[in-house]
């Protein structure tokens, strides 16, 4: 197997606040990596930082086995514009708030980054967005408008629109956390779906039912820092650290109780 | 000449106020320095001196003179365009950031994701204020006559000291009504068109 994303002590910055402390991270092809921690802990961080949304302070970051970023002097020196951008394109985001594009249908957020990244043709793009749509389950839904969906459409929506672009690896920021509780299954069976068809991703979450059915690894940050990692049934069933163990009562108590 | 300023100024500095607005953002601080002084000093100068500047100034400091016509639709598209730019800029920044990661994350350019992405968004947004400015705009048109443009206050007056009657004036509001009354409705139109996707859930 083929690492496709390599991080290497991470470390980022504000201002005098450590986010990320010396964290290392390998994803391999294929591999469904979920991130979990209380919040502050900086996991949405490092996810931010795969794909330069965040510019990280020092580190080496490999995605695809090319070089991103490193730091030859201590501080992070990234490749040129042109090339992390291309390395970006080979990711896709899903995030917490969508960030679908209002003024575009369905269809047209889809095929937008296609048509104008990749050059391709509007028939070609239309036909990718109507297979990807239906894979979302999204398929009646091509000529609405985002304001016309509820939450949970619009976020497999943002799904279907992340793989317009063909990503070798998925990064998901909390994808359900701003959704009703009902509707977070919707978005969950499209990632599982997702997951089952081996494709790589990496899934900040709060779900720890998502975590511990559908995720090859769980990682467990606090601080800045990885604490623990391993398998499900590892992280779940035979927590090893005291900051584990607490996390996990006090968050799998919290989730009885809804 | 009422309508010709009018029309003049609004073909050349709705655009040009564009390239001011990004260069106000710019991460260049020359072109950022250079954008916000030209805003700087066509908002905070009167319209009207800035007419006497570009038609009696010029010509004695530069020696050319230029007809007051185009005198007086450089000196609004220039005053204008300033205006103008401070709009787009403030809809442009009232843009959500996520917007702009989105793009990013799809790999669009920074060209791309400007005209693309965020400019459409923001057109609904400062329709309204930028309809404004036009109707300042008609009104502004009477302001010309000071460097011997024959408008529609000019010739208005003449009327009424001519015919000792000052129903011309009457007229006169009764035109800039209408004129403005046309540009509300164009401005909602356009507004209608830019704004369908916000249509609520059926």
């Amino acid at each position: 197997m083929a690492a496709i994303l390599e991080m290497q002590n991470i470390v980022k910055e504000f201002g005098r606040l450590r986010a990320l402390d010396k964290v290392s991270l390998h994803v391999e092809q294929g591999e469904t990596v979920a991130i979990i921690g209380p919040s502050g802990s900086g996991k949405s961080t490092l996810l931010r930082s795969v794909n330069r949304l965040e510019k990280i302070t020092s580190g080496e970051i490999r995605i695809n086995g090319e070089l991103m970023v490193s730091s030859p002097s201590g501080k992070a020196e990234y490749v040129s514009e042109r090339q992390v951008r291309r390395l970006c394109s080979s990711t896709g985001m899903i995030f917490q708030h969508f960030h679908l594009f209002p003024h575009m249908t369905c269809l047209g957020n889809i095929t937008y980054a296609p048509m104008k990244v990749k050059k391709q043709s509007q028939a070609q793009a239309e036909e990718t967005a109507h297979r990807l749509l239906e894979l979302v389950g999204l398929a009646d839904k091509a000529d609405n408008w985002p304001s016309q969906l509820s939450g949970g459409q619009q976020q497999r929506v943002a799904i279907a629109r992340g793989l317009a672009m063909e990503p070798e690896l998925m990064l998901f920021d909390e994808p359900t956390s701003a959704l009703d509780p009902e509707i977070t299954g919707e978005v969950l069976a499209v990632m599982k779906t997702l997951a089952a068809r081996r494709m790589t991703m990496l899934v900040v979450t709060h779900e720890m039912g998502f975590a511990r059915e559908v995720a090859d690894r769980v990682i467990f940050m606090a601080d800045g820092r990885i604490i623990e990692q391993g398998t499900p049934e590892q992280i779940f069933e035979n927590p090893q650290t005291e900051r584990l163990q607490n996390f996990l009562r006090s968050t799998l108590s919290a989730q009885k109780n809804q | 000449m009422t309508v010709q300023v009018f029309l003049l100024t609004l073909v050349f500095a709705l655009p040009l106020g564009l390239p001011v607005a990004l260069g106000s953002n710019s991460r260049l601080l020359p072109i950022r320095l250079f954008c916000r002084a030209f805003v700087w000093v066509f908002r905070g100068t009167p319209l009207l001196l800035q007419l006497f500047f570009f038609f009696y100034m010029l010509p004695i400091w530069f020696g050319f003179a230029m007809d007051p016509l185009p005198t007086a639709v450089i000196t609004f598209v220039l005053n204008y365009s300033a205006y103008l730019a401070e709009i787009y800029r403030g809809g442009i920044n009232s843009i959500d950031r996520g917007q702009y990661e989105a793009a990013s994350c799809l790999g669009l350019s920074r060209w791309q994701t400007m005209f693309g992405i965020i400019l459409p968004q923001t057109v609904s947004r400062i329709l309204p204020a930028v309809a404004n400015e036009m109707i300042t705009l008609v009104k502004d048109t009477s302001l010309v006559y000071v460097i011997g443009v024959a408008e529609l206050m000019k010739a208005s007056r003449g009327a009424v000291n001519r015919d000792t009657d000052p129903t011309a004036y009457l007229v006169a509001a009764l035109i800039y009504l209408l004129f403005t009354f046309i540009l509300t409705k164009v401005a909602d139109r356009v507004e209608k068109r830019f704004s369908r996707h916000e249509a609520r859930r059926q």
